[in-house]
């Protein structure tokens, strides 16, 4: 393992490893990777989660009146997690609105804190003889993937301005003066585009930060016999204190999407609830 | 033992293998392409699909059952409290009313009492009196028995007194006016010594 850590580059074990891609001449910049790292530790992600949390949620302390109503194990956790989200994040800022979209919001979250937690742990050190570092890995350390799931929010947010309130979405950009009203729809929207684009880059530059500074860290580590050893205690350590800061940010930055996106989706479908909050402090 | 030989080589190599499979080529942080957002969609898709299915509602349902559990207990206290505040009520009216029953009982026999005592005082005073009147009707009797006896014996004694003074019988019309008019005298003698 060492010897791995001694030769890689850090970047090697938060960028992405591609096994099968359906356009290997493209370059780094024009890859169709089908089968990845980042690819597989995404699925693992997905199948822990679809395997765990409907059996965790429904762990109760028994189930005569008063126990099946009281949570059991990691179903706490959960309760106070999902509850918390939606009582602080989502119904303030979502309102009548709440619990239709709740479930989706929740799986924001988890989806992406089960992407950030897997990649804390040392996969790609584990299964060593796995041939290209196919195991391991953040997944929302790509650009491409956090890319996506801040697009499927953008599109959450307008499909949803536009389903509830229609034309009124749109003109909702157009304000000010006449002369200023195109222009401010434009600031508007690219403001939107930006805002949700800002999503994919704080979790994608969060992820990848937190990781290539452990990677560097431990690389210090290998420098050589003697400084190695001598440096060793101190990167041990230091690994540790900073694998408590990643698991909080990796819960941090989930919460932050998923709150952020409520946020905007909030915005986007209760614009008249806006007007008339405007309209009561007028 | 040759197998399990091959095998711990080839598992050792593995390293080798693995630095093998890296393409010497700088790593790049943005590597990916379209495909990695095809498949993150879809896998997010999927888990939101069977998380929508199977663990949200359980959740849900939990939390809107507990929640109307709570709301029902809450309900359900609140209706005994406010039961249990007019039963209090209730009692406390009896027991005040009860109360000023036996206030009004003490107040009837305390009066009934003093009525009692002043009609048996009256009915003391009024037979005193009586016995009173009786003994001074019956007294007077007395008297006018004890002073007729005497003014008879006196007469009586006064006519034999007299009969042997003058040594001479009289008339039974005389005797019967000296009777009488001993009488009056005595009589008026009498009256004069009793005012």
């Amino acid at each position: 393992m060492s010897l791995i850590l001694a030769a890689d580059n850090p970047l090697n074990h938060v960028v992405q490893h591609t096994l099968w891609d359906l356009n290997p001449d493209g370059g780094p910049w024009f890859m169709v990777p089908i089968v990845s790292n980042h690819i597989i530790m995404q699925v693992v992600g997905a199948l822990l989660l679809l395997w765990w949390l409907p059996r965790a949620v429904m762990k109760t302390a028994g189930t005569d009146e008063i126990n099946r109503h009281v949570p059991r194990g990691a179903a706490n956790a959960l309760e106070v997690i999902c509850f918390g989200l939606r009582d602080r994040i989502f119904e303030p800022n979502l309102g009548r609105h709440t619990n239709r979209f709740t479930p989706l919001l929740w799986s924001y979250f988890f989806f992406i804190l089960i992407s950030n937690l897997l990649g804390m742990l040392p996969l790609s050190d584990w299964f060593y003889f796995v041939p290209g570092h196919l195991i391991g890995g953040t997944s929302t350390g790509n650009i491409w993937v956090t890319g996506a799931m801040a697009v499927s929010s953008l599109v959450l947010i307008v499909y949803n301005g536009l389903r509830f309130n229609g034309m009124d979405y749109i003109k909702h950009f157009f304000m000010g003066p006449s002369f200023l009203a195109w222009f401010i729809a434009l600031l508007e929207m690219a403001g939107m585009l930006f805002k949700t684009m800002a999503l994919a880059v704080r979790l994608f530059a969060n992820m990848l930060a937190g990781h290539i500074l452990l990677a560097v860290l431990v690389s210090f580590a290998n420098l050589g016999t003697t400084i190695g050893q001598i440096l060793s205690p101190v990167v041990v350590l230091a690994c540790v204190l900073f694998n408590f800061l990643e698991i909080f940010v990796a819960f941090l930055h989930a919460f932050i999407f998923t709150a952020l996106t409520a946020v905007f989706l909030g915005m986007a479908v209760n614009i008249h609830h806006d007007d008339e909050h405007e309209h009561e402090h007028a | 033992m040759a197998q399990r030989l091959t095998g711990l080589c080839v598992f050792l190599a593995l390293p080798a293998l693995a630095m093998a499979a890296d393409t010497g080529e700088e790593p790049n942080i943005f590597a990916g392409g379209l495909s990695n957002a095809i498949i993150t969609l879809v896998v997010f898709v999927i888990v939101v699909t069977i998380l929508g299915k199977y663990a949200w509602p359980p959740l849900m349902k939990r939390l809107e059952e507990r929640e109307e559990t709570i709301r029902g207990s809450l309900l359900h206290a609140k209706q005994e409290r406010e039961a249990a505040e007019k039963l209090l009520a209730d009692y406390q009216a009896q027991v005040a009313k009860a109360r000023d029953e036996a206030t009004a009982i003490v107040e009837e026999g305390r009066r009934d009492a003093e009525a009692v005592r002043q009609r048996m005082h009256e009915e003391a005073r009024a037979e005193a009196d009586q016995m009173i009147e009786r003994a001074k009707r019956e007294i007077g009797l007395a008297r006018d028995a004890a002073v007729k006896e005497l003014y008879d014996q006196t007469a009586e004694l006064a006519v034999n007194v007299a009969s042997g003074i003058i040594k001479k019988s009289l008339s039974p019309t005389d005797h019967g006016d000296l009777v009488q008019q001993s009488l009056e005298q005595m009589k008026a003698a009498d009256k004069s010594r009793w005012n």
